[in-house]
């Protein structure tokens, strides 16, 4: 049965609820940030909820102290404050002790707007991959949202999760059955766009015009950006002529560095394209949806780039 | 009493004494801030106050140690070799190729709680192990070692700020206010002081020591675990960074500098010399 279209982040945060309803364990820290979720969570497990104030260093370090403790943390603010505020708390705390801590980030890319570049999430992938131990999730849709809420439940080791607002529609089916770190969602011959998060949405649009340009293209959610699952986008990538990454993250370190990285690495000389921001701060005013078009990352512009590179190459 | 005492102080010349040959041969180390907290480091480990286990490293009623002010390894390594958690031969290797023992602790060493280095982190993670015990209903404790420096670093205040409201009364803090940060007097850089007023303004119960007095740190360190106070408690032990090697004492150039020879000799004279462990427990 299809599940029903609700908030993408209240699907998280749903799951972490029944989660921790079933083990007490599991204790959620807030460095002051609310969602409509997290209302019930904190009414119905007090014990278990934690409103730490707005301070990201402490949050990171005692949640690092609770799980030496034996303690399953999830800690939750805007994307800008858990990671780039608390980074070397993160590196050591985390990351260096191994700890089984999820980090929660909300608000990838410019998903606050024109709240500005304080509050953009674009450069948090290339710094947070380059941390060893934690792995990066960024789930596409609700459906996707609450499974990486189980991955993250489960995890060892330390886990950022990229968690954006809003109802989007379902991309994905069934609530606990995805391949390993990608899912291949549409299949192509020619031309392979890998994407992440809201980007998907955008990737899949852009697909189903590319075939009135006889371009057959299949699209690739990345919901795990770290670790990469290699063997699955080896196969997902097998006999294609184009790549093209397509997120909403600065063209510096993100997946389109992964992508090629990955290329390279394997010795795979296939074309890529990255469409990404701009290695630039955004000052524009304006929803994202604005946003997307001044920086062409909107559905035309995308397939007009790709229409064009892939002429070129 | 008076044994007991005598005992401990053999044992820190003794610990000093390794100190100082440790960092003269890895030619680094921190050894200004390791010779502040060495009396503070024997009298929780030689002195019955720290529960722990070394045959059983990760024994869960062992009572939660990190060393936040983490430069300060040397006289840490030390005192665990020497109370068993891993090999003596470990300590002639000192942050030399293949040794365990770096210049700053991290888990993969038996009995070390907390990778540590990075200052302000220490006070965070002791109020988060603190939480875990109360929520638990175990009565360890989360006993961490700052610095009068590190008390510069912001982290540390919110920790404070949550300690107190979380009512983490297994929280106890040790602070090695020996007067000095990396290159400057702390009266210079940026004055702390009163530094247990603002302790107390932040909801801690604060007591003063004498830092390099076995007699005071031991009347104090004895109550911690029969407080009837529902705060966390901050030590403040007034040490002297260098403590034990006139030259190095209350010298801002003894940071991490490291001995040379006729500094070393001076240094082995002034610590009494102390080859031998000091009298077991």
């Amino acid at each position: 049965m299809k599940p029903p279209e609700i908030d993408i982040r209240d699907a998280f945060f749903n799951e972490v609820y029944a989660i921790a309803k079933e083990d007490s364990n599991v204790i959620f820290i807030t460095a002051d940030m609310g969602a409509h979720s997290l209302v019930k969570f904190k009414k119905d497990l007090p014990k278990q909820y934690i409103n730490i104030g707005i301070a990201e260093q402490n949050m990171v370090s005692v949640a690092a102290g609770l799980a030496l403790g034996g303690k399953k943390v999830f800690i939750y603010t805007i994307i800008p404050f858990a990671t780039f505020r608390c980074y070397e708390q993160i590196k050591m705390d985390l990351c260096c002790m191994n700890l089984p801590v999820v980090v929660v980030g909300a608000g990838p890319g410019l998903t606050y707007g024109s709240d500005g570049p304080s509050h953009h999430a674009t450069s948090d992938i290339a710094v947070m991959r380059a941390l060893p131990q934690i792995s990066i999730l960024n789930p596409s849709d609700s459906c996707l949202a609450a499974y990486c809420a189980r991955i993250a439940y489960e995890s060892v080791s330390p886990v950022y999760v990229r968690i954006d607002k809003g109802r989007q529609p379902l991309i994905h089916k069934e609530k606990d059955k995805f391949p390993d770190g990608l899912v291949l969602l549409r299949g192509g011959s020619q031309l392979t766009i890998i994407s992440t998060g809201l980007m998907v949405h955008h990737a899949l649009k852009v697909a189903e015009s590319l075939d009135g340009h006889g371009i057959s293209s299949a699209v690739v959610d990345l919901y795990m950006i770290k670790p990469l699952n290699e063997s699955l986008l080896l196969s997902a990538i097998n006999k294609i002529k184009h790549i093209v990454t397509v997120e909403e993250n600065s063209i510096v370190g993100g997946i389109g560095s992964i992508i090629s990285e990955f290329l390279n690495d394997h010795g795979l000389f296939i074309p890529l394209k990255r469409i990404a921001l701009p290695d630039q701060h955004c000052f524009e005013s304006g929803n994202r949806e604005s946003m997307h078009k001044y920086f062409r990352l909107d559905e035309e512009n995308i397939k007009k780039d790709i229409l064009s590179w892939v002429s070129a190459v | 009493m008076q044994d007991n005492i005598a005992r401990l102080k053999d044992k820190a010349g003794w610990v000093r004494r390794q100190v100082l040959e440790m960092i003269v041969s890895a030619g680094k180390g921190h050894i200004g801030g390791a010779f502040s907290c060495t009396d503070i480091l024997v009298a929780l480990y030689y002195g019955g106050i720290l529960h722990f286990n070394p045959s059983d490293p990760k024994w869960p009623g062992r009572d939660r140690f990190i060393l936040s002010k983490g430069h300060s390894a040397a006289a840490l390594y030390v005192i665990l070799s020497d109370l068993g958690y891993f090999s003596s031969s470990c300590i002639g290797n000192y942050q030399k190729e293949g040794c365990i023992l770096g210049g700053h602790p991290h888990r993969r060493i038996p009995g070390i709680e907390g990778d540590t280095g990075s200052l302000g982190h220490g006070l965070g993670i002791g109020a988060g192990l603190a939480l875990s015990a109360k929520m638990d209903k175990v009565d360890f404790l989360a006993c961490v070692l700052i610095g009068d420096g590190e008390c510069y670093e912001g982290s540390v205040w919110e920790a404070a700020m949550f300690a107190s409201h979380q009512r983490l009364s297994n929280l106890i803090g040790i602070l090695d206010k020996n007067g000095l940060c990396s290159t400057d007097r702390i009266q210079d850089c940026l004055d702390l002081d009163p530094l247990d007023k603002k302790w107390q303004s932040f909801g801690w119960d604060v007591v003063n020591v004498a830092g390099h007095s076995f007699e005071d740190l031991l009347s104090v360190f004895s109550n911690i675990r029969f407080r009837k106070s529902n705060k966390p408690l901050m030590i403040i032990a007034n040490t002297i960074k260098g403590k034990g090697v006139s030259f190095m004492e209350s010298n801002p150039n003894w940071h991490h500098a490291v001995p040379n020879d006729e500094e070393f000799k001076i240094a082995v004279k002034e610590l009494g010399g102390c080859r031998q462990k000091g009298v077991d427990s």
